[in-house]
């Protein structure tokens, strides 16, 4: 298998300034993505997945194990040259226009202004905010600057796109739209790594799901080999012990 | 390096976006026109309560600005998680933090330069002031022409920012300090040209090109805690990097006095551009310590 990501055996505990203990974020997690995959990591919040994100992004290290982008470490500049990121909340300059953030990530991949300007058109005219292209991000609203962030990603042409819950806070036609665009993107040959809570999205666009638990891995396979619905799926690696005993605290 | 110059370009823009900075910029300018407007002492000297006043505010103005304004810019970095935005993408831990500083540091020059405009403004001011009041025995004044010029560097960005943002939605603040920028720069020009042009003062020119190397010299602090405050800025937050940079200032100040040589321009005098040389050569290793500081500690932190 021609492997895009992969984990070995990795650990995260975060420390406090003691450096005691305080969370075990994720454990032994063992992973493989293939190219042209559209992969899913899903779980319950504190599950772990946006820490596995952010270390196969080198945005945190593992305490233990072994995190390879393209075979590359993924701190390294040539591994980060071939990622695009949207993170879960839409990180952006307020003061910055559309357009200024696209070119400011366009700079940070290095290209080039001619470049840079050609894509910044083509992406603010993908993501249909080419009217608002001059108006400062801090002035959009949440499904806006959604948009803008994942320009944003898709600005350097990206072989791996990473989501951390792609369609939070877009509305069905925006959730759709992303859906249609992460289908055209893997039918041209992009690996996506994503992660959501609504395993209805999950369903509709990932070729592998891994639900991780606990910091654990819980499961992993095909959508199409795991029987019944996702949901079902899911409840029963999950789901167990989690109902909020209402009716007892209601007495 | 296209990467450094996006970065560099993005926090220059962030800084001069601050209002806090705008407002520095505008306050730093008043103090330095109205300190010599309501001067009461001369020292033998007309423009000596301007010159000093400018360099004085350059020194204190440009390394608060530096502190404040590079802090405030890497704190929003890291608690907005643009950083992690801006670190998802093809460009090293080091390479962010050496560019976002320097990118700091050219916003902090913008600001001493517009208080150095200023400053010149006043100076010949003060000397055209002598010049038109000595002959009748009169206390000299500043010159009026000098007040205007440098009351146009205070309200004429206000309310040219406010026109702009109002009509073209430029943003108010960073359009505001670069317009002070510009009209300080013209201020000083129009006010050399008028003053040594009317015969009013020959030695306008001299004057401003005498107080240059003192002005480099005064804000040279500022590149030095542009750094500090960036490393600290990465491991502590706003209040305790401030707070720590602010020690560091406490500890320079006796050096200070070193630095601050604006005597030498008394009497006709001049600085020799080898101080200023050796000034910035002395912190050279303090600032490249303080960049190899903070990016080791942006290397071993973890993001999220």
């Amino acid at each position: 298998m021609d492997c895009v990501i992969e984990l070995k055996g990795v650990s995260k505990t975060f420390r406090d300034f003691w450096l005691r203990p305080t969370v075990k974020a994720v454990d032994g997690l063992d992973l493989a993505v293939a190219r042209g995959e559209v992969f899913g990591l899903l779980g319950p919040n504190g599950s772990g997945k946006s820490t596995t994100i952010k270390m196969i992004l080198g945005l945190i290290a593992p305490n233990a194990g072994t995190v390879r982008i393209f075979g590359l470490e993924p701190r390294t500049v040539a591994a980060r040259a071939k990622i695009g990121y949207l993170p879960e909340l839409s990180y952006l300059h307020p003061f910055l226009t559309a357009t200024e953030t696209l070119a400011y990530y366009a700079g940070l991949c290095g290209l080039d202004r001619a470049t840079a300007k050609e894509r910044t058109r083509q992406l603010l005219d993908m993501v249909g905010l080419a009217g608002v292209a001059g108006r400062a991000v801090g002035s959009f609203s949440k499904g806006m600057a959604r948009r803008v962030a994942l320009a944003s990603a898709l600005v350097g042409r990206p072989e791996l796109l990473v989501m951390d819950e792609p369609t939070s806070g877009l509305d069905p036609v925006s959730t759709n739209e992303v859906k249609t665009l992460i289908h055209t993107l893997s039918r041209a040959g992009m690996t996506i790594l994503m992660t959501s809570h609504l395993l209805a999205d999950a369903e509709d666009v990932c070729s592998r799901v891994c639900i991780l638990d606990g910091g654990r891995k819980a499961a992993e396979g095909k959508i199409g080999e795991i029987g019944g619905s996702l949901e079902q799926f899911f409840l029963s690696k999950v789901g167990e012990g989690r109902d909020f005993k209402v009716a007892e605290f209601l007495k | 390096m296209r990467r450094c110059r996006a970065i560099m370009r993005a926090t220059a823009l962030e800084m001069s976006s601050e209002p806090l900075g705008m407002l520095l910029t505008l306050c730093a300018v008043a103090a330095v026109t109205f300190a010599a407007a309501f001067h009461i002492h001369q020292f033998g000297e007309p423009s000596r309560m301007a010159r000093d006043a400018g360099f004085s505010v350059i020194l204190a103005g440009s390394s608060a600005y530096a502190v404040f304004c590079t802090i405030k810019a890497f704190r929003r970095e890291l608690e907005s998680g643009t950083l992690q935005m801006a670190l998802a993408h093809p460009v090293s831990r080091t390479a962010f933090f050496v560019s976002k500083a320097a990118g700091s540091f050219f916003a902090c020059c913008g600001f001493s330069v517009t208080v150095f405009g200023a400053a010149a403004v006043s100076a010949v001011g003060a000397e055209a002031g002598w010049a038109i009041a000595a002959p009748k025995g009169d206390i000299s004044r500043i010159w009026g022409v000098s007040l205007a010029l440098n009351a146009a560097t205070m309200l004429l960005p206000l309310v040219a920012a406010a026109a702009l943002n109002r009509f073209f939605r430029f943003r108010f603040a960073a359009s505001a300090t670069r317009i002070a920028l510009a009209c300080s720069v013209a201020g000083a020009a129009a006010a050399v040209a008028l003053a040594q042009g009317g015969g009013l003062v020959p030695g306008a020119l001299g004057l401003v090109r005498r107080m240059l190397p003192v002005a480099v010299l005064a804000a040279v602090p500022s590149a030095v805690f542009t750094a500090a405050a960036a490393a600290f800025a990465v491991k502590m937050r706003d209040g305790a990097a401030a707070g720590a940079t602010g020690l560091l200032a406490l500890a320079a100040v006796p050096a200070i006095g070193n630095y601050y040589l604006a005597d030498a321009l008394a009497k006709g005098g001049s600085l020799p551009w080898l101080y200023v040389l050796e000034a910035a050569v002395a912190a050279v290793p303090f600032v490249a310590g303080f960049l190899v500081l903070g990016s080791a500690f942006l290397k071993g932190k973890d993001l999220g």
